[in-house]
């Protein structure tokens, strides 16, 4: 996108901001005005708040009149033994829906790409996003009696002679991880492809129909055409995803966990509403927010180096 | 012109207002002078229908119109908001976090100088509606005040419940141990292995989220104890102790193990969430739970609906052995903590606290239990309440509700329980002539069996209290040390009793072991010397 014609002046004075610059952009930068104020407002201003993980915060009681207690909260998060089995099932979790998410929606758009029958495609496609707009307690639902004993996997496996007798499948601790990335795939697959159909059809169709000439074969577009124009797309969402590893999510796991998985089931956010703002301590709920954040600004940065170095397209 | 039309008409209404204030100045009659009062109540209910009949003859009378907010999503999140906001409704539910943050006003001067009805109202329990650390009341309980005794015929408390058709098979015993308990539903699931075509399940248990209940407090009443929570009160010297890691919760868990053993609970019981054990309870295949019955009655009323009132349930006090005598049922009790505060932000406290004295008055308390006589309920020539058929339909009805019941004021309002002064019930379930005849053929029988008349009179009637108890409604205070450790054996069990529920019956006395053990890091005494000290102030004090 950057243009073949660049020349070396052009890039220079990229970075040196004169008055000229600006009047130049004055349109861009009157667009962007709002959206910077509505971070500085919703984003920088509740920093602020951060001050809270470092007192015994009481509500209604003015600043000045908190009591101030250090690290105490952060100590008794970092020394709490479930403290790091939770962390361990969010990050697990994360990268368990981060893969089967990226490989799912592209393995999808691959194919919804490939159909020409435009009736076809669009059913498919709205079938597939239509569980997008269900809430968690709803497809939980779904979830739960599909894996009873008496629900449907059972039964087809059953009839099928895979098993001879029902497995409570939410009962057992090495299921749980897959059932969550299953579900998010089933709910979000369809909701996902549409960015990457989205880049698919701005690939220039010159490039296909030279492969044509060339005598490339279906599957060699695809590995050498399709997959290549998508490539700074998935690098970007895939470095934003990065940084929301530390949200596994709150709902499915809460809906669906239950005492015999707790120690696979419960994540960082459970954890933090039972013991932190159930129990009116803000102030340990602030804490263990301010390390997740400190977590997630590392990843994202970290991410972002990552694909400098090897020459991607980045965020930053 | 629009413009100047507008002014016009702005400036007539002026003066009519100008005009109708003098005009409220000469005549001081409290009646016209309207006032609205905001409440917030931390249940999610609907919001009353606008021409509710019964607010309407509030506004009437009283001048006073409601303002209801309902609760939306998480109760903490919000009271945190509310509070880091510091901005109040008039009226708001209890809850300590309120408290803790300066949001409520003492009551007990008010009530005592200004309120005559409701001192009275109060007064036999004036002790315990101040809380223990300041001494000041800020919560007006809402039930438990009883009036000429206590009237039940429904019961929706702790038990083992049993399905009706169960003790008919077996020429209607009446068991009273566990042992005995599980051997009925064993003999009963051998010789129907399926009801309705699904399979019979024998005994069910939740445990979901806050549910979990039901899978830990069932020790103690086979112990003999009443419902404390988590804790056993001795009798004698009011010590509190946990029991969830000693061997009368071991006793329950082991013949859990070998009932499981023998496939009588259901393999999905500690998965299923709550609308799968009420979709369970509802289709009549569920023997045994031991639950507290309002929390399957819907299930039931499903039933009752279809008719199929043998697959019902009646409750048992069950215990470990004959000796024991069972305590599941217990004497009235204030329900402390739950009801109104005034918040700091409210105008005219006294106000609010004047309408509820006069709303304590029986003709009042007949408007919100029974609704209008003649249009809810009919009077018989001895003076007696009782309702039609087509009055009787409208109970539990929830858009008729809407528009003929006060409920979101008065569910959570300082009221009568028990009976009024001519003798009528306050609650028409608890009333003979509506329990009867709202009551099956089936069910007439069945009680007739056992020389009863209502499932109730399957437990023990309820000794004299403790003075202390109970134990559950002690607060333990906001993020503090006993809560902390409050919430880690709640955890604990919720992880570790199904397992050991579950296991191999070979399996058992290791995995309750690891329970023990895991138990002794938590800091249990900060739990029980919380407790204890509270006892010891209530045995004190109440």
């Amino acid at each position: 996108m950057a243009g073949f014609s660049s020349n070396q002046k052009l890039i220079k004075s990229r970075n040196i901001i004169t008055l000229d610059v600006l009047k130049k952009q004055k349109q861009l930068i009157f667009m962007s005005a709002p959206l910077l104020v509505y971070i500085i407002i919703f984003a920088y201003a509740p920093m602020w708040g951060w001050i809270m993980s470092f007192q015994d915060y009481k509500p209604a009681k003015s600043f000045f009149d908190q009591q101030w207690v250090g690290f105490k909260h952060f100590e008794f998060l970092f020394t709490d033994p479930v403290f790091f089995n939770v962390l361990r099932n969010t990050i697990c979790m994360s990268i368990i829906n981060l893969v089967f998410s990226f490989v799912s929606a592209i393995g999808l758009a691959l194919l919804l790409n490939e159909i020409k029958n435009i009736f076809f495609k669009r059913t498919v496609q709205i079938i597939s996003y239509l569980p997008h707009f269900l809430s968690w307690i709803i497809v939980t639902g779904i979830v739960a009696n599909v894996l009873s004993t008496q629900g449907i996997i059972n039964e087809v496996l059953m009839k099928m002679g895979l098993l001879t007798e029902p497995v409570t499948w939410l009962s057992e601790e090495k299921y749980f991880w897959g059932i969550v990335g299953v579900s998010h795939v089933w709910k979000e697959v369809g909701w996902n492809t549409i960015i990457y159909l989205a880049a698919m059809s701005a690939i220039d169709p010159c490039l296909y129909e030279a492969a044509n000439i060339d005598g490339a074969n279906r599957y060699q577009k695809m590995w050498h055409i399709t997959l290549p124009g998508i490539k700074s797309t998935f690098i970007i969402l895939l470095i934003m995803n990065i940084g929301w590893l530390m949200n596994a999510g709150f709902e499915i796991q809460y809906l669906l966990g239950n005492g015999l998985v707790i120690d696979y089931s419960q994540t960082i956010d459970i954890f933090v509403l039972k013991y932190g703002i159930g129990m009116g301590r803000f102030s340990f709920a602030t804490a263990a927010g301010v390390f997740k954040s400190v977590v997630s600004i590392t990843l994202l940065l970290l991410a972002n180096a990552v694909a400098k170095r090897v020459g991607e397209e980045r965020i930053i | 012109m629009f413009k100047k039309r507008g002014k016009i008409l702005l400036s007539l209404l002026l003066v009519a207002l100008a005009l109708s204030s003098f005009n409220g100045c000469s005549d001081s009659a409290a009646k016209d002078d309207k006032f609205e009062v905001s409440i917030f109540r931390i249940d999610s209910l609907p919001q009353p229908d606008p021409d509710n009949k019964i607010y309407k003859m509030l506004k009437d009378e009283f001048g006073v119109t409601f303002k209801f907010e309902f609760l939306a999503g998480d109760l903490k999140q919000k009271l945190g908001v509310m509070t880091a906001s510091g901005d109040y409704p008039d009226l708001i539910s209890y809850d300590p976090l309120l408290k803790e943050a300066g949001a409520l006003i003492p009551l007990e001067d008010l009530i005592k100088d200004n309120c005559p009805n409701l001192y009275a109202h109060y007064k036999p329990f004036w002790n315990q509606v101040k809380e223990p650390d300041d001494g000041h009341m800020y919560c007006m309980p809402d039930y438990g005040r009883f009036y000429g005794g206590v009237s039940d015929l429904t019961y929706e408390g702790n038990g083992f419940w049993i399905q009706k058709a169960v003790l008919a098979e077996f020429g209607y015993p009446k068991p009273t141990t566990l042992d005995e308990y599980f051997d009925l539903i064993e003999k009963y699931k051998a010789k129907y292995p399926t009801i309705d075509g699904q399979p019979t399940i024998g005994f069910e248990i939740l445990n979901y989220q806050w549910r979990n209940f039901v899978l830990r407090n069932p020790p103690q009443f086979l112990a003999g104890f009443p419902n404390d929570g988590d804790v056993t009160v001795d009798p004698i010297t009011y010590k509190a102790e946990i029991f969830a890691n000693k061997d009368i919760a071991k006793r329950y868990y082991k013949k859990l193990n070998e009932v499981n053993a023998k496939g009588l609970i259901n393999k999905d019981t500690f998965v299923n969430n709550y609308d799968q054990y009420m979709a369970n309870m509802a289709s009549g295949r569920v023997l045994g739970v031991p639950d507290q019955h309002w929390q399957f009655g819907k299930a039931e009323e499903t039933l009752k609906l279809k008719e199929r009132f043998e697959r019902t349930y009646v409750p048992l006090g069950l215990t470990y052995d004959k000796s024991i005598k069972d305590h599941y049922r217990d004497r009235s009790l204030l329900n402390l903590h739950r009801g109104y505060g005034i918040t700091v932000d409210c105008k005219d406290p006294l106000r609010i606290l004047k309408l509820f004295d006069a709303l304590l008055d029986e003709k009042w308390q007949k408007i919100f239990d029974w609704g209008i006589e003649g249009e809810d309920y009919m009077v018989n020539e001895k003076g007696r309440f009782y309702k039609t058929p087509e009055q009787l339909k409208t109970m539990g009805d929830v858009p008729w509700q809407s528009k003929n019941k006060a409920l979101a004021l008065y569910e959570s309002m300082p009221k009568r329980e028990g009976f009024y002064s001519d003798g009528n019930s306050v609650r028409d379930l608890n009333q003979p002539e509506v329990y009867f005849s709202q009551l099956s053929a089936y069910d007439k029988e069945f009680f007739g069996k056992y020389g009863i008349s209502s499932p109730i009179e399957f437990l023990n009637a309820p000794p004299e209290n403790l003075p202390c108890y109970p134990a559950w409604t002690i607060d333990l205070g906001e993020g503090s040390d006993a809560q902390i450790a409050n919430q880690q054996m709640q955890d604990l069990g919720v992880k570790y009793l199904p397992r050991i529920i579950l296991a191999a019956p070979a399996d058992f006395e290791k995995i309750w072991q690891e329970y023990v053990d895991a138990f002794d890091k938590i800091n249990v005494k900060a739990y029980e010397d919380k407790i204890n000290k509270e006892i010891q102030f209530r045995v004190k004090n109440w």
